[in-house]
């Protein structure tokens, strides 16, 4: 379990970088800067940034990009990437087609 | 839905031994695996494995896969591929995903082995088609036969780093360089060694700046990187490349046993978010075990003794063996794992610098920062001594846990001794009768016969040699130093490439005499 964060600690005024146009969720095609943004905005639980933006929540389910958003929530935040929890793992685990996840092999 | 005693996510190494000691005790078990082809990373390890020959060593990766899937498929495991496992549920559900439509099957105990994805880094131009991941080089190589890209440079000095940069070179492709943003080689030193004389520079303590490329990869920057890893300015080195690999780690795929109520952690000593487990890969919910890299990050040898102690814990767990076998299979397996567990590499001396060996001998500098052992520090080592005629010379210089070279020699030359991890000696009152069974049984690629003085001025120099064409008696070229320099002529004066050596050639070059401890590989003319 990820430690529980102070939602009162001060964590500064948003100052932007020069790397914060560099894409991170390739999938969903969201930035460094709108990341660290985001956190700016209140959202400071991997499952709120992912709802915020989408961060993850592409093609590869956010198999090349939890660690990478993980990193920049935490330095964003001033805690170890090891005390944030990560986003909430449900079915399905991999992308799926709506006409396949929906059609249940009763009989197999 | 479809009810079996045993289910296991993933046919890789430790999935498909699981399996194994599952069946074996009269379990009905079935492997699902999202790949079209069984064996997880092994089937893409083409190179011998390290360990003693309890741990299938001087075995190539796909061979050791290949025997795991055929004993399976002997004892009765259904082995389901094209089979994406999507969920894992309450009462051990689970719903897979095959063809068009999802299925339901119910485990009564389950077993988690999915193994790990690929970490990124990034830097400006990631996301640029020719930046790919080692394990997805490795992938188009030896599973599919293509050539990744024609000129590459790696990033990430450990094993697979250096394992993949071997393999590139093998498929034809050319390493331009081996970055690391740590000051010190991360794999086994061997492994650097064989990449290194081949003449590809290693860039310790440099990282990416950045990759150039409109549509896709033409270029790459990379510049040196303080002890804080902070850019140092004024220090890019440019080059020309078409692909970008990275081998910057691995984290388990641990969501499954997240979504199953498992009580996770986040250890960054196991490679990120993995399931509390006791020693044996059992998790806080009865009836699931995680095994093989899911449960922390290790390698294929050690998935596999892993994999045999969750079949067993599952087998008692659902009363197919009883409570004292399964604790005296245990005890074997984790002693088994405990010796794998050994030597400069060991996890336990993870991130920490070894300056000398077991026996006291200093560590080799070069070796750690540039990849290859300097001429001066070569003959501290007890695998290099000389005597007249010849005799085998072993550049193996750290403890690892690995002996085949022992047990190859049956003329008392290579001694290790019961201590896995000691360094080889090699006994100058041994009768070398230059079989090669050495050089070949070597998966380090460290181990050389050397005839120091032929007589006429020269000296020969037989090298482990596996990459094509295979270069003919009498061939013209170049003997290249452990750096990879061209250093004098040399001329090819045997090639043996008999069964028993499977596919490790043994290629012995002349060379003028002063280069008997020099030159370690060759160069055909252009």
């Amino acid at each position: 379990m990820g430690k529980v964060i102070d939602r009162n600690i001060d964590i500064g005024p948003f100052v932007p970088a020069p790397d914060d146009d560099m894409l991170i969720c390739r999938c969903e095609e969201v930035t460094k800067g709108e990341i660290r943004k985001a956190v700016h905005d209140g959202m400071w639980t991997m499952t709120e940034i992912r709802r915020y933006l989408r961060s993850g929540m592409g093609l590869c389910q956010g198999q090349t990009c939890s660690r990478l958003v993980k990193g920049i929530v935490a330095r964003e935040l001033g805690v170890s990437p090891a005390d944030l929890e990560p986003a909430t793992a449900r079915s399905p685990m991999r992308p799926i087609e709506m006409k396949i996840f929906g059609c249940e092999e009763v009989d197999a | 839905m479809k009810r079996y005693d045993l289910v296991i996510v993933g046919a890789g190494p430790s999935g498909l031994s699981a399996a194994i000691e599952a069946a074996k005790r009269g379990m009905e078990v079935i492997i699902f695996d999202e790949n079209e082809k069984p064996g997880g990373q092994l089937f893409k390890q083409i190179h011998k494995f390290f360990g003693s020959k309890e741990h299938h060593a001087k075995i190539r990766g796909f061979k050791i896969g290949q025997e795991l899937l055929k004993e399976a498929n002997e004892l009765g495991v259904e082995v389901v591929l094209n089979a994406t496992v999507i969920g894992l549920y309450d009462d051990k559900e689970i719903t897979v995903k095959i063809g068009d439509g999802i299925n339901h099957y119910k485990g009564d105990a389950v077993i988690v082995a999915t193994g790990a994805a690929e970490n990124m880094v990034t830097f400006p131009g990631w996301t640029l088609p020719g930046v790919i991941g080692a394990g997805a080089a490795q992938t188009m190589m030896n599973l599919h036969g293509i050539k990744p890209g024609n000129k590459v440079l790696m990033l990430g000095s450990g094993n697979v780093g250096l394992v993949v940069s071997f393999q590139l070179m093998q498929a034809g492709c050319e390493v331009v360089a081996l970055v690391d943003a740590a000051p010190r080689v991360g794999g086994y030193g061997v492994h650097a060694a064989k990449v290194a004389r081949c003449g590809v520079p290693f860039y310790l303590s440099h990282t990416i700046k950045e990759v150039e490329g409109d549509e896709f990869v033409t270029g790459v920057t990379i510049n040196q990187v303080d002890s804080s890893f902070i850019p140092i300015p004024d220090t890019e080195k440019h080059f020309d490349v078409d692909t970008v690999c990275m081998a910057v780690g691995l984290s388990p795929m641990s969501q499954l046993l997240k979504m199953a109520g498992c009580e996770m952690e986040d250890n960054p000593k196991r490679g990120g978010q993995v399931p509390i487990i006791d020693d044996y890969g059992r998790t806080s919910v009865p009836g699931i075990i995680a095994a093989g890299d899911v449960s922390g990050i290790e390698e294929a040898s050690s998935a596999m003794i892993e994999g045999r102690m969750a079949g067993i814990c599952a087998a008692e767990y659902l009363g197919y063996c009883t409570k004292e076998e399964l604790e005296e299979n245990l005890k074997i397996l984790e002693d088994d794992l405990e010796s794998l567990r050994q030597g400069m590499f060991a996890p336990k001396n993870r991130g920490k610098l070894i300056e000398k060996t077991e026996e006291g001998i200093d560590i080799s500098t070069n070796l750690l920062e540039k990849g290859y052992i300097s001429e001066k520090e070569i003959e501290r080592y007890p695998g290099v001594t000389h005597k007249v005629g010849i005799h085998p010379v072993i550049e193996c210089t750290q403890n690892i846990p690995c002996n085949p070279c022992q047990d190859a020699c049956k003329k008392g030359c290579i001694s290790i001794g019961a201590n896995i991890t000691n360094l080889p000696i090699v006994k100058t009152e041994g009768n070398c009768i230059n079989c090669g069974m050495c050089v070949a049984s070597c998966s380090g690629q460290a181990i050389f016969l050397v005839d120091e003085d032929t007589g006429d001025g020269s000296s020969t120099v037989t090298m482990p040699y596996e990459f094509i064409p295979l270069p003919e008696v009498g061939d013209k070229g170049f003997g290249l130093n452990r750096k990879g320099e061209k250093i004098c002529e040399a001329e090819v004066v045997s090639v043996r490439a008999v069964k028993a050596f499977d596919h490790t050639n043994l290629l012995t070059i002349k060379v003028p005499k002063e280069y008997a401890m020099k030159a370690r590989f060759f160069k055909a003319l252009a």
